[in-house]
């Protein structure tokens, strides 16, 4: 065996770079102050005469739009997320996402929706307060701890891939969704290269009914497992994560026939369904009694994915927090045991 | 009516020279033709400031007004939407991303009205023939049109011009739109 | 008339004793002419290539954008950096004759004909990518101000994309327009000293009936003063628009407000250096040496001594401020373009563009003209690098280190460009044999002032 083989790989990069990506703590920090990993950014604001102190994501220089009916979220708990891609499998069989193949894999054109990020810790990591050199940075730790990151569309109400779009192919709606119009779309993928979290995916060839894509599409009993609630998409348009539009449009159509309101739990995201810790929960954030606008308040864990960018993501993530006192009794325990 | 004729001249300077001399002798100088601008005769055969600047202003006010009223109209008030949370309930909240279009139109209008302007107010046109009284009228010579009115007195205009530095005078008539 | 003279102090712009006759004759001599030897082999070469160029076009339009090499982080790559590339270059010519008109610069008459039809041609050629490079390029005209046919949906003038379909499309035409109304009284030179017929018939519609009275110059002189105003802030406005691609997103290394006059000065350097990589062929082979002389080369050097260092100071400037301004992303992006695995490109751009262009210091080297020849054509190939870096260098890696990749070129997107500079060097061969490649008119109305044979050096 000298024979070289190319992995195909959605991530070909390890570690954080010292990045407040994935954000942790220990049990024991979390104790003492549930802010703790996660303190928040805070800008002096003159209001009168007097300067308080806000949270940099409730500053805006713009009139915002009103989000008035229903204000749909998600919410990943980092703590809970095991890194298993179920949600990856439910989600790209609820949305008809095209199975691209390993050569496409490899020039990193995977169309997934969403997205597991696993990073390794590096040994140069940076100290708190400290920059660390970029190329160590680079190089795992022979023993790294691992952390999981669900990346799916953050549904941003300030998204910077809406603005660049010359067409407006991708746009938000009344209800927070980043929407993306494909009939619209002429490819030019700005959109893609100006989304920070990367989670726009590009049409470079016709994935369905074409011969050199033959995975499920070309035949009648593959397009069966198609869901007809979704379109497929054709060649040369972007596509990504819609937060399962079209569960959310059945389940207010259910709700307008009978004549009432959505109901909590009666929307449900793939993904979050999906999710056999329940990491992921979808909600409304304009219903007060809604499990996201809950898990939102408390503000101790709950942050946003690059929050300094000030996309105003409607997808929120929750600190990570490690129990490394027991784990370091487990180990010391084990190594007694051994000697 | 009034015969033309055509005074050829070799050197723009003898042309400017001759001119001045001529008018005072009483002959009318109508137009000159030369394969190069030259400065200052505009005031010698009477040609007024030409206008077109004032008109290539008014295109670009014309561009401008359409590019805020074309702005205004697709992004604010046909169909508004939310586009990456940009203000958009009131034009002045999203003017400053449609400057770069204004200006763009201001200068399309302003230089295409203007060329046009130019190309009709000066009959220059595909399919236009032009009418060139001598064949190097477009190399080196210099053409001077001189209308007389007294048809007997031609050869003695022809005279006088050949006298004040012409190399030659045309006799035949063209059509001049 | 003598206070219309130049100061004796000033070299002759036009060599040679010259009248307005031989002038006509030697410029004319290329049209009027048969092509030599070297210009058919340049044009079956250039000609090959456009082909080969159609060709990986046809091949990409037709399976799709995956055929390049781009992927789902670095979405634009080399068309884009083409795009800018050719942009950059086509602004030498309008620069040429606009700026250099407003500041009554007499030596660009030599050269604005010539480097105004290589700004049209680098346009065309810079046009193609930003139209074909979308995923669907048969609805491209969804990018005008057009109704689509569902309902009135319009387009969205806050994206910096539709700026430049405005900008470039105004850009484009406004300069063929300003060419081609310059390019009027030289044609009916030509018209006029044509033998046969079809060929006078030709030249006649082309030349719009031009007739050259004094009303039409003055008022051709009062349009180009005009067009020039115009065109000025026009061919500035143009690559500040092409740099709010970039600067108006948040990529790191993109995001910079710095873009717009490093951008211009990057465009006037790589154009002047564009032009003169042409100009010194084009003189010796359609033998204009008495008409673009040493003075002008020289001249353009300083040009690009001065772009050059604008250039430099800004590479310096951006990676101070990324250190200065404390952002972590930007500082990683300019870290990572100078160290990380794109460092190659990175250091080609330092070299070309930063480091020949000093060299110019030297008056041997700005006045030698094998010397400019190379200089030029490092400053071409810099200046293609720095927009590679530009773009892909900042894209690769962004936010999430998750996403980062690796990003290279596929034959195909290396053929489109071959392809772009052979329809160039097409384009540009076939305008050096059917228009007078010199303002014949307007130069000739400098003869008196700067001709060799009429300074009387010494005397005054």
């Amino acid at each position: 065996m000298d024979e070289d083989y190319l992995f195909a790989a959605t991530q070909t990069h390890h570690t954080m770079m010292g990045r407040a990506i994935v954000k942790e703590t220990t049990l024991e920090e979390f104790i003492k102050n549930p802010n703790a990993g996660n303190e928040p950014e805070l800008l002096e604001i003159k209001a009168g005469k007097d300067i308080k102190k806000e949270r940099t994501e409730n500053v805006t220089l713009w009139t915002e739009h009103e989000i008035g009916n229903h204000h749909w979220g998600l919410s990943i708990d980092l703590n809970s997320c095991i890194g298993c891609g179920a949600c990856v499998v439910a989600c790209t069989a609820e949305n008809n996402v095209s199975v691209v193949g390993k050569d496409e894999v490899r020039r990193s054109r995977e169309m997934h929706w969403m997205r597991i990020d696993r990073y390794y810790s590096s040994d140069a990591d940076p100290k708190e307060h400290q920059s660390g050199d970029n190329a160590l940075m680079e190089i795992p730790s022979d023993m790294p701890k691992v952390v999981y990151q669900p990346v799916m569309c953050q549904h941003c109400n300030h998204a910077p891939c809406e603005t660049v779009c010359p067409v407006i192919a991708t746009s938000h709606s009344s209800e927070g969704l980043n929407q993306m119009t494909y009939n619209r779309c002429v490819g030019t993928r700005y959109c893609a290269n100006n989304c920070p979290y990367k989670v726009r995916r590009f049409n470079w060839f016709q994935y369905s009914d074409n011969k050199d894509f033959d995975f499920n599409t070309n035949n009648d009993l593959g397009k069966m497992v198609l869901n007809p609630d979704v379109v497929v998409r054709s060649r040369g348009v972007m596509e990504k994560c819609s937060m399962c539009v079209q569960r959310i449009q059945e389940g207010k159509l259910n709700a307008k026939k009978e004549g009432r309101q959505v109901k909590e739990g009666e929307v449900n995201t793939a993904c979050a369904q999906t999710c056999p810790t329940q990491a992921i929960t979808f909600g409304d954030y304009n219903r007060k009694d809604s499990a996201i606008n809950t898990m939102w308040k408390p503000e101790e864990r709950s942050y946003h994915l690059l929050g300094e960018l000030n996309v105003q993501p409607n997808v929120f993530y929750q600190t990570k927090v490690r129990n490394v006192e027991e784990v370091a009794e487990v180990h010391t325990k084990g190594a007694e045991k051994h000697s | 009516m009034a015969k033309r004729i055509y005074g050829v001249f070799d050197d723009e300077e003898a042309l400017m020279h001759a001119i001045p001399l001529l008018k005072e002798k009483g002959v009318v100088c109508k137009d000159v033709q030369s394969p190069f601008p030259i400065h200052g005769i505009e005031s010698l055969i009477g040609v007024p400031r030409t206008r077109i600047s004032i008109a290539s202003f008014l295109y670009g006010l014309t561009g401008t007004s359409f590019a805020l009223w074309m702005t205004w109209y697709m992004m604010i008030y046909d169909w508004p939407i939310n586009i990456g949370g940009k203000p958009n309930m009131m034009f002045y909240m999203n003017l400053p991303a449609f400057i770069p279009v204004t200006f763009e139109l201001t200068v399309f209008c302003a230089a295409h009205g203007m060329a046009i302007t130019f190309l009709l107010r000066s009959k220059l046109l595909p399919g236009v023939t032009a009418p060139i009284p001598h064949p190097r009228i477009t190399d080196d010579k210099f053409i001077l049109h001189v209308d007389v009115k007294d048809e007997s007195k031609v050869n003695d205009v022809a005279a006088l011009i050949k006298s004040e530095g012409a190399s030659d005078v045309l006799l035949k008539s063209m059509q001049f739109s | 008339m003598s206070g219309n003279h130049e100061a004796v102090v000033r070299d002759p712009l036009i060599l040679g004793k010259k009248t307005y006759h031989q002038m006509t004759e030697d410029i004319c001599r290329p049209i009027e002419g048969k092509a030599n030897k070297y210009w058919w082999i340049s044009f079956i070469v250039a000609f090959v290539a456009m082909i080969w160029g159609m060709t990986c076009l046809a091949y990409t339009i037709g399976t799709g954008i995956g055929s390049w090499g781009a992927n789902k982080t670095v979405g634009w790559a080399w068309d884009i950096t083409n795009f800018v590339w050719w942009i950059g270059i086509g602004h030498a010519g309008t620069l040429i004759s606009a700026i250099l008109l407003l500041f009554r610069q007499r030596w660009r008459m030599s050269i604005n004909r010539s480097a105004e039809a290589m700004t049209i041609f680098a346009v065309i050629c810079a046009g193609l990518f930003p139209l074909f490079h979308t995923g669907r390029p048969w609805l491209d005209y969804w990018m005008l101000p057009l109704a689509n046919q569902f309902g009135s949906l319009w387009v969205n003038f806050n994206s910096p994309l539709l700026w430049d379909v405005f900008a470039i499309s105004t850009y484009f035409s406004v300069s063929l327009v300003f060419w081609y109304l310059g390019l009027l009284p030289d044609l009916a030179t030509v018209r006029d000293r044509c033998v046969d017929p079809t060929k006078r018939f030709i030249y006649g519609i082309i030349s719009f009936g031009w007739k050259g009275t004094a009303r039409d110059w003055h008022r051709f002189e009062e349009v180009s003063l005009v067009l020039a105003g115009l065109s000025t802030p026009l061919v500035l406005s143009v690559h500040t628009i092409v740099s709010f691609d970039f600067a108006t997103s948040i990529v790191p290394g993109w995001h910079t407000t710095i873009f717009p006059p490093y951008f211009v000065a990057g465009a006037i350097f790589s154009g002047f250096a564009m032009v003169l990589t042409l100009m010194i062929i084009a003189r010796k082979v359609l033998g204009l040496q008495e008409y673009i002389t040493l003075q002008h080369i020289e001249l353009m050097n300083k040009i690009i001594i001065l772009t050059g260092s604008i250039v430099g100071v800004a590479y310096t400037t951006e990676f101070f401020i990324a250190w200065y301004s404390g952002n972590g992303y930007e500082g990683y992006a300019f870290q990572n373009r100078a160290f990380g695995p794109y460092w190659w490109a990175y250091w080609s751009m330092m070299t070309c563009n930063v480091i020949t262009p000093q060299l110019f210091w030297f008056k041997k080297i700005r006045t030698s003209i094998m010397a400019t020849f190379i200089i030029s054509i490092f400053v071409n190939i810099g200046m293609w690098f720095e927009r590679f870096v530009i773009i892909v260098t900042s894209l690769h890696r962004d936010y999430l280190p998750s996403s980062w990749v690796m990003y290279s070129p596929t034959f195909i997107e290396v053929g489109i460009f071959v392809g772009t500079i052979g329809l160039f060097f097409v384009l540009f061969l076939t305008f050096s044999r059917l228009f007078p490649v010199i303002a014949l008119a307007e130069l000739k109305s400098i003869l008196k002032k700067t001709g060799n044979q009429y300074k009387k050096k010494g005397i005054l």
